[in-house]
């Protein structure tokens, strides 16, 4: 213990007195950190993963709007080539013969319309789920909001099983470490050299200067914590892109910090050995960080199993097929049933083009069978969350690292609302399509414009 | 030696504390059994169930065209590791699901952690993590004061007058923490035995008995190295506080910073660049839907040949056929150099992870546990392989009968009935035996053996030196 004994402050002003052993606690606290080798590595230690953590949750971001940037110039450069041939009055390549850009439907295949997950600059305070998910798709007449290509980035599986060392990671996990061999020798220390006695003859209260030396280390650790979050912010510009990301970001990790402070006093305020006071911090640690959300997590596994999608997997395949099999009168009268106004159409008068138009029309009907097989698989998500959501009442580091998930836009529900934002425009495109069809539009550049702009905004 | 050991297990048997500890943690070890046999289970009859689902459509399919056929696929699921009860390894990040088709080697989809929301960053409650976190914990808990708190209380000193020999004392302390270990270790794997008794061969008994032997030697590291601290510290809380901080560097913040230097080092491409890439590849070749393609001609030309025929119309077979299969021969050369292109990367970053082992035990552990299980990324991505090699005979088959099978060139309306698809052979996976990938773990177990050693050491070279008070 430093400078217990050295502690001196006027009796005649109690207020005086008790500011002043407040002041004299810091101090010497600080000279206790600053002269303990083994808090300052684990300090630096921290600092060091934590600054390495938040480069590779910005080098993520980057490499992911990289990603958006070059298939927007990809996408442009296929939307010019497309122009290219409206204004050479020519109705596609000439190697693909069947192609008719004046058609609706290969109008809007030309129009390469993509729809991006454009990641938040918030990103690199937390990775989150943003590696187990597509973040850019081409939106097609064909295309399902469960499409191979919407699965996640190619990835080293063992990796993403280790896990990234991101910020979050560093703040969910070493954080309460570092915490704890701050605070392992507090009390526990005083009370093995037999201090304890005197410390409360001058102090009053043992909690309240156990609560004062606390204190110091939650400061410094706060302090520590601002500075990354400062530090992170600069590296991909949020606080002009995500200033309330900063903001809550900062909120839910001091939050945590608080958390696991008033855990440890708990643990710590009656101990009598240094040795009970770690085997305490650390089987406390390991309860909430590994054994609570790995047993909530086997849990869920038993309880609600992720499947092999196979409602998917037969809408995708089986009854599609079925689809393609049905005789043209069958399936025409279902296309009838799915848009009754397209009897009243200038094609359905034309026996010719209405075949085509019928024909243009087919996936309309995929893409309610593929919705329909979506309800169950959704559903089973929302109730395998729900009971994840449930299990944060004793799981709490599981509540914030869903937490820092949502700020940084890298949680579940994240990539589930692109989901539905794809199949908003995938029914888009398909509705569009079929009225443009029936229509008989003949698609010019401008038209072929406003595809671009109509159909990329959900 | 053996009494040494004996009275050092008595004394920790008279410690309520630890009683109730280790009662406790075997508690929980063998409901992690339980819950992974259940798991393993559960998810073994869902597989059963989408596999005979996929399988009947095939079987029972309207006749078709081959070569639609072809484009209807089929699905293949991945089964459960052979002890992915012990060790789940990469299974919960892997997609489960396979589309085989004509034309495309498709990627593995819908993995169980895309699921869900993000729950534990260390996996689920598998006897894994217990044996590779905690248990070493408790090792180091019981471990830290066995020889300092001798030195402290004199009793050393003691000993050592009445004739005892230091060495064989210090590594008493180690064996009796081992052995505390090791009996753990057993327990788990017995009790492994016991629930999944109906699905052990050979095979899978000697992957149990190299996991409990890379888990055996860990032990010893954690064993041997905290006795070591607790010989030379001046007292036990530094020979604790120095044991937990090589804990937490060890099993915390290594493996993630090691793991993510590796694959920056060999960098995987994007999607879109790997995508772009193949498809640059395959537009040079054949396009098997696309007659008037270049290639296609040619083909044509040297079917025509061949046959000593002048027009497809006059061939004995379908060309369309030919055709198709020419595409995907075409297509497969593309796919192995780029798909082995990405195999060759990642095996790139497992060597250099495995190096990485000799920083720090616990990666070669991870990398040993997960292999013996067979759920590392080897048994995946030969998982991947075999699939992608039943797709090629799947597909081939369909179209040699589409060529062969009494067709004409351009008769698309040309169907096979159930009876042929129910002749084509459904895909079977077949556990990789242990001595066709034991050579990816020998640098594991090497470094484990070369950390068994140099700790050995040390404590040899420690006990001379050791000061008896």
């Amino acid at each position: 213990m430093v400078g217990i004994g050295e502690s001196s402050f006027d009796f005649r002003n109690e207020e005086n007195a008790s500011f002043m052993t407040s002041l004299n606690i810091l101090g010497y606290e600080w000279k206790h950190f600053v002269r303990s080798p083994f808090k300052v590595v684990a300090l630096l230690l921290f600092v060091a993963a934590s600054v390495y953590g938040l480069h590779n949750g910005a080098r993520l971001y980057e490499t992911q709007m990289d990603e958006v940037a070059n298939i927007e110039a990809k996408m442009s450069e296929a939307r010019q080539e497309c122009l290219a041939f409206y204004e050479a009055d020519q109705k596609g390549p000439e190697k693909r013969p069947w192609v008719d850009v004046t058609t609706p439907m290969w109008a809007m295949w030309y129009a390469n319309i993509y729809h991006f997950n454009t990641p938040s600059s918030a990103m690199e305070f937390s990775i989150g789920q943003a590696e187990q998910y597509g973040f850019y798709k081409k939106i097609t007449t064909r295309a399902s909001s469960y499409d191979n290509d919407l699965t996640q980035e190619i990835a080293n599986p063992e990796r993403l099983q280790t896990g990234s060392l991101d910020f979050a990671f560093a703040l969910l996990y070493l954080l309460p470490l570092v915490l704890l061999i701050m605070l392992y020798n507090l009390n526990s220390m005083e009370a093995e050299q037999g201090f304890l006695p005197l410390i409360e003859v001058q102090t009053a209260s043992r909690y309240w200067w156990l609560g004062s030396r606390m204190l110091f280390y939650i400061g410094l650790l706060w302090i520590v914590l601002l500075g990354l979050l400062i530090y992170g912010a600069y590296l991909t510009g949020v606080f002009t892109n995500a200033g309330f990301a900063f903001g809550q970001m900062l909120f839910w990790s001091s939050l945590y910090l608080l958390f696991w402070s008033g855990l440890f006093f708990l643990l710590i305020r009656n101990s009598t050995t240094i040795l009970s006071n770690a085997l305490k911090m650390v089987g406390a640690w390991l309860l909430f960080a590994f054994i609570i959300p790995a047993t909530v997590h086997q849990g869920v596994s038993i309880v609600q199993p992720a499947g092999f999608m196979t409602e998917l997997i037969d809408a995708q395949r089986d009854q599609i097929w079925k689809l393609y099999d049905l005789p043209d009168s069958v399936l025409h009268a279902r296309i009838e049933q799915r848009f009754p106004e397209i009897a009243n159409s200038p094609i359905a008068e034309d026996r010719k083009k209405r075949q085509m138009a019928y024909k243009a029309s087919t996936p309309a009907l995929f893409n309610d069978l593929v919705k329909t097989s979506i309800v169950p698989i959704e559903q089973a998500y929302r109730d395998r969350n729900q009971l994840i959501r449930w299990s944060t009442l004793f799981n709490p580091v599981t509540f914030f690292q869903n937490q820092f998930n949502q700020v940084t836009e890298t949680h579940f529900d994240d990539y589930l609302n692109y989901r539905h934002e794809l199949q908003s425009l995938i029914d888009q495109q398909i509705n569009t399509l079929v009225t443009d069809t029936w229509e008989g539009k003949v698609v010019t550049p401008s038209h072929f414009e406003n595809y671009i702009q109509d159909l990329s905004q959900p | 030696m053996w009494h040494i050991i004996k009275n050092e297990w008595i004394g920790l048997h008279r410690n309520r504390a630890f009683l109730g500890l280790s009662t406790g943690f075997m508690m929980v070890l063998l409901l992690t059994v339980v819950l992974g046999t259940l798991q393993t289970h559960l998810q073994q009859r869902q597989y059963e169930s989408a596999k005979n689902e996929v399988r009947q459509q095939w079987e029972n399919l309207n006749p078709m065209n081959p070569h639609g056929a072809a484009h209807y696929g089929t699905y293949v699921f991945k089964p459960n590791s052979l002890l992915g009860s012990l060790d789940e390894g990469v299974n919960g990040v892997t997609g489960k699901v396979l589309r085989v088709e004509g034309h495309v080697q498709n990627e593995i989809v819908h993995s169980e952690a895309s699921q869900m929301q993000a729950v534990s960053k260390f996996g689920k409650l598998k006897s894994a993590l217990l044996l590779q976190y905690i248990l070493p914990l408790l090792l180091l808990f019981v471990a830290f004061r066995s020889v300092n708190s001798e030195k402290q209380s004199g009793r050393l000193k003691l000993l050592v007058l009445q004739g005892g020999q230091l060495q064989r004392l210090v590594w008493a302390k180690v064996l009796a923490v081992w052995l505390y270990g090791m009996a753990l270790l057993l327990l788990t794997l017995v009790a492994y035995a016991l629930a999944s008794s109906s699905s052990i061969d050979a095979n899978t008994a000697l992957r149990v008995l190299f996991f409990f032997l890379s888990y055996g030697l860990f032990y010893f590291i954690i064993s041997g190295l905290t006795v070591l601290l607790s010989t030379l510290g001046k007292n036990a809380t530094i020979a604790l506080t120095t044991m937990l901080g090589i804990w937490i560097l060890w099993t915390i913040f290594l493996p993630n910073i090691l793991m993510s230097t590796v694959d920056q080092w060999h960098e995987l491409p994007s999607r879109e660049a790997f995508k772009t890439a193949m498809k640059a590849d395959r537009s040079k070749g054949i396009d098997g839907h696309n007659p008037s393609d270049e290639r296609s001609k040619e083909l044509k030309e040297q079917t025509l040949k061949k046959y000593g025929v002048e027009e497809v119309s006059q061939l004995p077979i379908n060309f369309d056929g030919l055709r198709m299969q020419a595409d995907e021969a075409y297509g497969n050369r593309v796919w192995d150099k780029h798909f082995g292109r990405l195999r060759e990367i990642l095996a790139h970053q497992k060597q250099d992870y495995q190096l990485a082992g000799v920083l720090n035990p616990f990666i070669s552990l991870q990398n040993a546990s997960m292999g013996f299980a067979g759920s590392d990324n080897y048994h995946h991505q030969e998982f991947l392989v075999r699939v992608e090699l039943y797709r090629r005979d799947f597909i081939k088959t369909l179209n040699d009968k589409h060529a062969y099978g009494g067709s004409t060139t351009g008769d698309w309306q040309w169907k096979v009935d159930q009876g042929f698809f129910k002749s084509v052979s459904d895909f079977v996976y077949q556990p990789v035996r242990l001595s066709a990938v034991i050579s990816h773990y020998f640098l594991d177990l090497v470094l484990l053996l070369a950390w068994s050693a140099l700790v050995s050491l040390l404590l040899i070279f420690a006990t001379r030196k050791m000061p008896l008070l």
